[in-house]
């Protein structure tokens, strides 16, 4: 497969991920905060699902105000935001219209009913007054089409790269989500529960424990291997795929994907939590990182940084 | 008069450049005067060369070098005779520039490009020279010879390549090919076939002074003109040195213009600066063979042209002035027919999209 | 005026042909026989059944992705895609008028890649002969110096040719325009005949038509025949694209998907050792046959423009090792050349010792004194056309022309004549098409697709381009045109239907009206 092509689709792959977790942040922290007193600890809820996108600093630069309307504004519809949800829509299907010709008819036909669908809608309008709904579309607008390519891709090559960026992106956000919690050392227990909420794992929750642990929630969401959206249930599926693509067994990017895995697949959750618990957390979101930048680095070469520059000799001039 | 040539150019970059692609035009030409012995090409990092006589009869070496390098010397060695021109017995008229077989053997060097896009103070002045020896052709391509001669004072540096040919006449100074363009636009405006060439010139105002023969010169790649006299073929003249191409004139080939036979022309990907040094050795040996040669032109008679075809009326344009970003590029694409809309547009620097990965690693770090 | 009698049910009624040749109706006002199976269904169906069907129609392109883009100046956020439209009712062809159709097409491109193999690598034999002038090929801005002694297998230089035909006032086929280069369109007669399939599989019912689905196949053949000697039986063909923001960007995506092969940009290619491979990501791997769809001027910064960043650096001078095939053929715009175009008839007779088969629109060369002293007395009523642009562009119709037009008009040929020819106005015949709950005439052109490879094949039908706007002779998309899915009939005309018809009437595609004399192209004696 060209690199090029490659690339694009660990792109699609990202950005319709990116796309549906922001939308299950942004749903779970507008809940959690109807249920609370309106205040300080809003502002701090709203600062850390920036934190967790990863857009804090971006979003102070844009000089808007932190309140929820705001914050939810950016991240849903903002078109200078790169990383709001119609950015990120618009961004997948970019790039898997570069690739349109390797995907079948119905794939393509739901990433753009999804786009067409968010560039018609008045999001603004959706943001504020029905912000559950328009989260649940839009999470139902990835699923769906992350069903077609359940359903219908041959599992080639094209189909392994979009979902490595997919799950990579899936453990990478899972992780940042965690750490962000951590951060606070908050023992409120409907914090905890919004943040089970946005991974769908709550009711996986109640049914395997009786009442709430840290550890109980570490083991899930971090190192559960049976929840799907729990980082090394993430990892893992991104393994079993770079194995595949990646001829090389000594590959940089399968080797750190490994012991990462590995780590992350015998850690014990009662050593994980404690006062260290957030910079391993912080360790693990690095070498996810590193990861994907070595995939890159292996499968994505080709000539895109290079500058154009022409050499030509003047006959008579001075040589210089 | 036999040469040994030996041209060198070395690249160097500021940092390491990943790929190279280039054409070198720098082996002297056969042709009525000249006769080339020997030429060998040698590319360092070492690179397969590729060569072929192109549209204008001159040899092109392509080659191209993809590994890291930050440097790429390029070496053209040729032995060469040569026998320098004969100015032509016949004293055509004004008007046999206008017959009909004539235009159209010569159409291509009556018209303008970008090095001879002539305004209309060259073609006056054109006019003048050749008004003071009417009706000899000769005359008029002797007068503009020299006109252009006096004109431009020779100034190393003082032009780049590109320059318009209005604002070389306009400046008054440049280099040798600043003299050969505006004696081929000065050519063509008054009807004139006129080309570009490319070569070597071996010259013995060296500054060490007069060098023995078997000594080497070193000199820079020269450039002249030749004009098309009707009944004779091409006359060849320098006017930067003022005087017909003679014996000590090495021709590597002819030209529309510069573009057609840059001595080197190519691309390198990789960020960064290039310097550049070009050196030509050029030496006299003794001859070693008598000199004839047989080629003739063939002459293609078309009754077809009309008697007051306006050529050369049409200004050179260029369809898409450079520095566009990939996007417009992307759109100036003529795709014929049934989809091409309707706004082309073009000059208006649009910010560079990167892949769309690369976009993103930025909002993430 | 004509009014079409109340045989054929309410579709046609009180539809007028206003004097035009009509594809459907004829000059008594009769259905044409192989319109009459299309006008029972129609019968069938309502007004709000047609509309439904449109609108599912446009759901389904904007829903794939069928579209152009309409680029805003400098905001890609603002850029509109939109669909081509689609007129529902088919542009209807016999076998029999299609059968002469494709041996006039046949002969017309094979002597075009005669022509531009003779310019490129020939030696000019055709200019040594005195058919062509010299001067003319020279100062044409599609001439490509590059071009010369870049070898093609089997000479197949127009692999993909789109002519473009029309049919004047008498029904007579005349080409209007090459397009040599890179020309686009056949997207839409796969996508358009899926569609129309889709949405009024009715239509279909009753009539035998012929697929137009196999031209990936064929494309792919015709790739394959013409690779390296080198590549042996199975080349690697890709097709390179300008980009997504190109406005045919669909299209391309189309043809690598339907060939099956891969879709690569400039940079994913590289030349080493005059071998061009594409970068993968299991490393380099050899390309053989290139069918690209950018513009000569940006296939190779080393030989033409210096800053383009679509092209390949080293891609000429790997063709012209014959390692790789670069189709169509660098240097084709100068067959595309309107006043070239005028010598076509000529190439053929020099080429192939034949008579032309589809005749040209006459032309009048503006360089020529007589003819163009004839032009500028006559401007007013003759359409004046630029000689490089395609698409119509520069366009001046005489008769719906401004007087600062014409004024305009005449000053840019006595400035250059060289640069713009004169045609006399073709009324290009009409059709019916869906004009709200009726139907209405609109002027109609074909684009047949013609391949080159082993053998010179056109696909059955091509695409037929309308001017929606009443009365409007401009067919582009850019300026209000739209398409119409093209059947070529199993049968020939009259076969499929017992009614009587003129029996002058079938052939009368065959006859071209006679030339006004004195005003041939030169080169005729």
């Amino acid at each position: 497969m060209l690199a090029r092509t490659a690339e694009y689709l660990f792109w699609t792959g990202r950005y319709l991920e990116r796309a549906e977790d922001t939308a299950r942040l942004l749903d779970v922290t507008y809940h959690r905060l109807l249920e609370a007193t309106p205040g300080h600890e809003e502002v701090e809820a709203w600062l850390d699902v920036l934190r967790a996108v990863g857009l804090a600093d971006e979003f102070e630069v844009s000089g808007r105000t932190l309140d929820g309307w705001s914050v939810s504004e950016y991240l849903v519809l903002d078109p200078a935001n790169r990383g709001s949800i119609r950015q990120c829509v618009t961004q997948a299907r970019s790039n898997a219209r570069g690739v349109r010709e390797l995907l079948a008819v119905e794939l393509w036909e739901a990433l753009n009913s999804l786009h067409l669908d968010l560039q018609s809608r008045d999001l603004a309008l959706d943001v504020q007054l029905q912000p559950h709904e328009l989260y649940g579309l839009i999470r139902q607008g990835v699923q769906s089409v992350i069903g077609v390519v359940d359903g219908t891709w041959v599992r080639d090559d094209a189909w392994r790269f979009f979902m490595l960026g997919l799950l990579l992106e899936r453990a990478e956000m899972g992780v940042r989500s965690l750490r962000i919690r951590q951060s606070r050392h908050d023992e409120d227990v409907h914090e905890w529960f919004a943040t089970l909420r946005a991974a769908s794992a709550l009711g996986a929750y109640r049914r395997r424990y009786a009442t709430f642990e840290p550890e109980a929630l570490i083991e899930l969401l971090l190192l559960s291997s049976t929840l799907p959206r729990s980082v090394l249930f993430s990892l893992r599926g991104a393994e079993t795929i770079l194995t595949d693509l990646v001829a090389d067994e000594r590959s940089l990017s399968l080797r750190l994907l490994g012991r990462l895995r590995a780590e992350l697949e015998f850690a014990d959750p009662i050593e994980l939590v404690g006062p260290g618990l957030e910079s391993t957390l912080e360790v693990v979101e690095a070498r996810i990182r590193e990861v994907a930048a070595a995939v890159a680095a292996e499968s994505f070469l080709y000539r895109v940084d290079l500058g154009l520059h022409s050499l030509h000799l003047v006959p008579g001039g001075d040589p210089r | 008069m036999r040469f040994d040539v030996r041209y060198r150019t070395v690249f160097s970059y500021d940092e390491q450049v990943s790929e190279s692609q280039n054409e070198l035009r720098a082996c002297p030409t056969t042709s009525e005067t000249q006769r080339l012995l020997d030429y060998r090409v040698t590319i360092q990092p070492a690179a397969r060369v590729f060569s072929s006589v192109d549209a204008w009869g001159t040899r092109v070496d392509a080659f191209g070098i993809r590994r890291p390098h930050d440097s790429m010397t390029v070496i053209a060695e040729a032995s060469v005779e040569t026998s320098g021109s004969v100015m032509p017995a016949a004293a055509p008229r004004l008007e046999a520039l206008r017959q009909k077989g004539f235009v159209d053997e010569y159409v291509e060097y009556l018209q303008r490009d970008r090095h001879t896009d002539f305004g209309a103070e060259i073609a006056r002045a054109a006019a003048e020279q050749v008004d003071l020896v009417a009706p000899d052709v000769i005359g008029a391509i002797l007068a503009i010879h020299r006109f252009v001669g006096q004109t431009l004072r020779y100034t190393p540096g003082s032009t780049e390549v590109g320059i318009a040919v209005d604002d070389v006449f306009a400046g008054g100074v440049g280099v040798c090919q600043d003299y050969a363009h505006l004696a081929v636009a000065m050519c063509r405006s008054v009807g004139i076939p006129a080309r570009y060439v490319s070569g070597y010139l071996f010259t013995e105002r060296d500054d060490v002074g007069s060098p023995a023969e078997t000594d080497a010169v070193v000199v820079q790649t020269h450039a002249w003109f030749e004009a098309a006299v009707p009944g004779a073929g091409w006359l060849g003249l320098d006017p930067t040195n003022g005087q017909i191409a003679s014996e000590h004139h090495v021709k590597i080939g002819h030209g529309r213009s510069y573009d057609d036979v840059q001595p080197l022309r190519g691309v390198y990907l990789g960020p960064g600066n290039s310097d550049v040094e070009p050196v030509v050795e050029i030496r006299r040996v003794p001859p070693i063979d008598l000199w004839r040669s047989g080629a003739n032109v063939s002459v293609s008679a078309v009754d077809a042209v009309p008697a007051d075809l306006p050529l050369g009326v049409r200004r050179y344009s260029d369809p898409h002035p450079s520095g566009s970003s990939i996007r417009q590029q992307q759109l100036q694409q003529q795709q014929t027919g049934a989809v091409r809309t309707g706004s082309l547009r073009s000059g208006h620097d649009l910010p560079e999209r990167p892949a769309p990965g690369k976009r993103n690693q930025h909002t993430r770090t | 005026m004509h009014t079409v009698g109340g045989m054929s049910g309410k579709w046609f009624e009180g539809y007028t042909t206003d004097g035009f040749f009509d594809e459907a109706v004829d000059g008594g006002g009769g259905l044409r026989p192989h319109y009459e199976s299309i006008a029972s269904t129609l019968d069938a169906l309502d007004p709000a059944d047609l509309t439904r069907a449109e609108r599912r129609r446009n759901a389904a392109f904007r829903t794939q992705g069928i579209t152009f883009t309409v680029y805003a100046e400098d905001d890609e956020s603002t850029d509109i895609e939109r669909t081509f439209p689609m007129d529902l009712v088919p542009r209807v062809i016999p076998a029999d008028e299609w059968a002469f159709l494709e041996r006039g097409l046949i002969q017309r491109v094979t002597a075009l890649n005669r022509f531009l193999d003779d310019l490129y690598v020939g030696g000019m034999q055709i200019v040594k002969d005195g058919v062509v002038p010299r001067w003319l090929l020279i100062t044409s801005d599609g001439f490509t110096p590059e071009a010369f002694g870049v070898p093609v297998p089997l000479g197949a230089r127009c692999l993909v040719a789109g002519i473009d035909i029309i049919r004047d006032d008498q029904g007579a086929y005349r080409v209007l325009e090459d397009n040599l280069r890179c020309p686009s369109g056949i997207s839409y007669v796969v996508e358009n005949r899926s569609a129309l399939m889709r949405v009024l599989p009715q239509l279909f019912a009753t009539e035998q038509v012929q697929p137009v689905d196999q031209y990936g196949s064929m494309l792919l053949h015709a790739l394959q025949r013409v690779g390296p000697p080198a590549a042996g039986d199975s080349p690697t063909v890709v097709v390179l694209t300008p980009g997504i923001y190109n406005s045919a960007y669909f299209e391309h995506v189309f043809l690598a998907s339907q060939m099956g092969v891969e879709l690569v940009e400039g940079r994913d290619l590289v030349v080493e050792d005059h071998v061009v491979y594409m970068r993968t990501t299991q490393g380099l791997r050899r390309v053989d046959v290139i069918y690209r769809r950018i513009d000569d001027d940006y296939l190779d910064p080393v030989v033409f423009r210096p800053d383009s960043a679509l092209g390949v650096p080293g891609l000429m001078a790997a063709a012209r090792a014959g390692n790789v095939t670069i189709a169509n053929a660098v240097g084709n715009g100068v067959a595309d050349d309107k006043a070239v175009y005028a010598f076509v008839p000529e190439m053929i007779r020099y080429y192939l010792g034949e008579e032309p088969i589809i005749d040209n629109v006459e032309t009048f060369l503006l360089w020529d004194p007589d003819q163009r002293a004839t032009v500028l007395d006559r401007l007013d009523q003759l359409v004046v056309k630029p000689v490089a642009e395609a698409g119509g562009y520069g366009l001046v119709i005489g008769p719906h022309a401004t007087d600062a037009e014409l004024a305009a008009a005449r000053q840019q040929i006595l400035d250059d004549p060289r640069n713009y020819i004169a045609q006399e106005v073709i009324s290009l015949s009409r059709h019916p098409c869906l004009v709200e709950d009726h139907l209405e005439g609109r002027h109609v052109d074909l684009r047949p697709f013609v391949l080159s490879g082993e053998d010179v094949e056109v696909v059955p039908g091509g695409l037929t381009r309308v001017a929606l706007r009443k009365g409007s002779l401009v067919v582009n998309s850019s300026r209000g045109g739209g398409s119409k899915d093209t059947w070529v009939l199993a049968h020939a005309a009259g076969d499929a239907s017992a009614d009587g018809e003129d029996p002058g009437e079938a052939t009368e595609f065959l006859t071209a009206p006679v030339r006004t004399a004195g005003l041939h192209p030169v080169g005729r004696r």
